[in-house]
């Protein structure tokens, strides 16, 4: 029923990005494996948060495809996109919690929508996922009475309800201090390791990506396209571009390509 | 209602005599979102059809599951099924194993799931009195400063910042020009036509001009143009400053030794003070001319409707509606604004503020309204 660890689950191929006519990537080819931490890098600019907009099916690409199980999420419509959504979950960079209900209320709402349990079992589930994400004792509080950590955590809950078996994580770390984000790097080794969640994170924070990713693919701003793939300890040690050299060993640009991506 | 199952996605249900005298249920298939509440259904008719003093639980045939599916297995475990009894669990793949091991114990989830209890109705009535009167006290201290903060624009002109006052000016005031328009003509046609039967019983259809004249001079111009500016403006004022207090901007104007009040607010109730009676004027004229257009229907000559205004209209009426209209301007748009700075944190907050801007703003017109025309009763204006 479900793909065997290491199969694609979903292929990227010949994906072009943009904006009307301005391209911000193209000629994008690359494959998520079950149980994989995949990790999209790059600079401010380079279009990470873009890609993944496309790759959830919120904004239209350039051309290309995306094959979710061999199911193109670019193309589908009606009942055949939504059975796609349900493959995955995602958790936005500020969290995205329905600020007018508490946190179990957030965690429950798909499975209100989805589901035809009980009350008292979408109750049970939903704890099941705060608790699994750490919040327990936070599920009768509103959002705004939570840290963008709890924020963050929560959203994961939230995308993890009806059990996708991706995960899409935009920016994690993104405004936490390094203790919360570390706690939250090893949620989701431990949530990949344990359940078996395939996880697509877009991130730059170095200590992230070489804490969590089994492989990464960064963009390039300037050459609009995938500079490098791989293991992150891979491509810091071996890789012979300049950009991805600097990117890994946290080097300033050069002062003539400043200002430029 | 149970959803219909997906192919490959149904779960059997069998309950048989276990070896040591109980029953075993045994489950089969996949134990997914898609077939809990069908598994649910058919756990309960089996087990309903007879008792037993020990149950086991066969998971070795779920081939497949989640969360929602394991939640059917954590009720049968924890007894719901079969009250008295708790059936062990066995068999079930490791994978899924670590699925209902994620559930919580019973008594971690006690008082979780309530919503944060209300306080009583006497309270929350109490609170709410108590808040009201201090935001009162709040919205009078804020216009008091913002009308002194005025008073000292007036003394050093050189801190307007004519480009921003020159914006709102145009958004607040020029823009509205069309609304305003439309409905000061249509209210001085309906007026007219409203009054033209009953005053037609007495022969006095001629003092359609005189009503019309002092209606729409000294109420309805200042009081219609009043509440356009604060559907129009007061909550425009509320949701920009309260997008920019939640945004931090009024942070980093305080940071930068910048008074938001001085930079921002100023220039809008400005704006408003001078705005409303421009447009206060032009919609007496266009209410008096919606008038004048069913007088003349009725065959009135011009001259004569001209003599009738201008024995009714005398310039202390049409002074007493513009004064009015610039305290309404000065009054609405401080709501606005005292609203905008005011908004609290969280995703409806800025609606908020908007619909409060409202409200408030159309309240003040009417009490203000009727403040003037009280004093205009004793002072014989």
């Amino acid at each position: 029923m479900s793909p065997a660890p290491g199969a694609p689950v979903i292929v990227v191929e010949d994906l072009a990005i943009g904006y009307g006519e301005r391209i911000v990537q193209q000629d994008l080819n690359f494959e998520v494996r079950r149980g994989e931490v995949f990790v999209i890098l790059g600079g401010s600019g380079s279009g990470k948060s873009s890609l993944l907009k496309v790759m959830i099916g919120l904004s239209p690409p350039l051309r290309g495809r995306i094959l979710f199980d061999g199911a193109d999420i670019v193309t589908a419509q009606g009942p055949e996109r939504l059975a796609l959504l349900k493959k995955f979950g995602v958790m936005y960079q500020s969290g995205a919690l329905f600020g007018s209900m508490t946190l179990l209320e957030n965690v429950r709402l798909p499975l209100d929508e989805f589901t035809g349990l009980e009350l008292e079992e979408r109750h049970l589930v939903a704890l099941t996922k705060l608790n699994q994400v750490g919040l327990l004792e936070a599920a009768r509080r509103m959002p705004s009475e939570l840290s963008g950590g709890m924020q963050k955590r929560a959203g994961i809950a939230r995308a993890m309800a009806l059990d996708p078996g991706i995960l899409f994580l935009d920016e994690p770390s993104a405004g936490l201090d390094p203790i919360t984000s570390a706690g939250l790097d090893r949620l989701i080794q431990e949530l990949s390791r344990a359940f078996g969640i395939t996880f697509v994170v877009v991130t730059h924070e170095l200590q992230s990506i070489f804490t969590i990713a089994d492989r990464c693919i960064m963009l390039d701003a300037k050459r609009k396209t995938i500079i490098a793939e791989g293991k992150p300890a891979e491509l810091r040690d071996q890789s012979r571009d300049p950009t991805v050299r600097q990117f890994f060993r946290r080097q300033a640009a050069p002062e003539a390509e400043r200002g430029t991506g | 209602m149970v959803r219909p199952v997906p192919p490959g996605h149904e779960v059997a249900v069998e309950v048989r005599e276990g070896p040591s005298g109980g029953a075993v249920l045994s489950l089969s298939g996949a134990l997914d979102v898609h077939s809990a509440a069908g598994a649910r259904l058919a756990i309960a008719a089996r087990l309903r059809e007879r008792t037993f003093q020990k149950m086991d639980v066969d998971a070795s045939g779920i081939e497949h599951g989640d969360a929602s599916g394991m939640v059917i297995l954590y009720e049968l475990a924890h007894g719901r099924f079969t009250p008295g009894v708790l059936p062990s669990v066995r068999g079930l793949r490791p994978e899924l194993e670590k699925l209902l091991g994620a559930f919580p114990p019973p008594a971690m989830t006690e008082g979780a799931r309530d919503r944060p209890k209300r306080h009583s109705v006497p309270l929350e009535v109490g609170v709410a009195t108590v808040g009201l009167g201090r935001d009162v006290v709040e919205v009078v201290r804020f216009l008091g400063r913002q009308t002194m903060a005025l008073g000292g624009i007036f003394r050093a002109p050189r801190r307007i910042r004519i480009g921003e006052l020159a914006r709102v000016f145009e958004k607040a005031g020029a823009n509205a020009f069309g609304i305003v328009s439309l409905i000061s003509l249509l209210t001085g046609l309906i007026i007219a036509f409203e009054a033209a039967q009953p005053l037609k019983q007495f022969g006095a259809q001629i003092y359609i001009a005189n009503m019309i004249g002092l209606v729409m001079v000294r109420e309805l111009g200042p009081i219609m143009t009043a509440i356009v500016f604060a559907g129009r403006s007061s909550s425009a004022f509320a949701a920009e400053l309260g997008t920019m207090k939640v945004n931090e901007e009024l942070d980093a104007l305080r940071t930068m030794g910048l008074d938001p009040s001085s930079f921002l607010v100023i220039q809008r109730v400005l704006a408003g003070t001078l705005a409303m009676p421009l447009l206060t004027a032009y919609s007496m004229a266009m209410g008096i001319l919606g008038g004048v257009i069913v007088t003349k229907l009725m065959g009135f000559p011009l001259a004569l409707i001209w003599h009738q205004l201008s024995s009714a209209l005398g310039l202390s009426d049409i002074l007493f509606g513009l004064i009015k209209a610039v305290v309404f301007g000065t009054v609405v748009a401080g709501l606005g604004c005292y609203q905008g700075v005011h908004t609290r944190q969280g995703p409806s907050a800025v609606g908020d503020s908007a619909t409060r801007a409202v409200v408030a703003s159309i309240l003040m017109i009417i009490v203000i309204d009727a403040v003037f025309s009280v004093v205009a009763y004793f002072l014989h204006v």
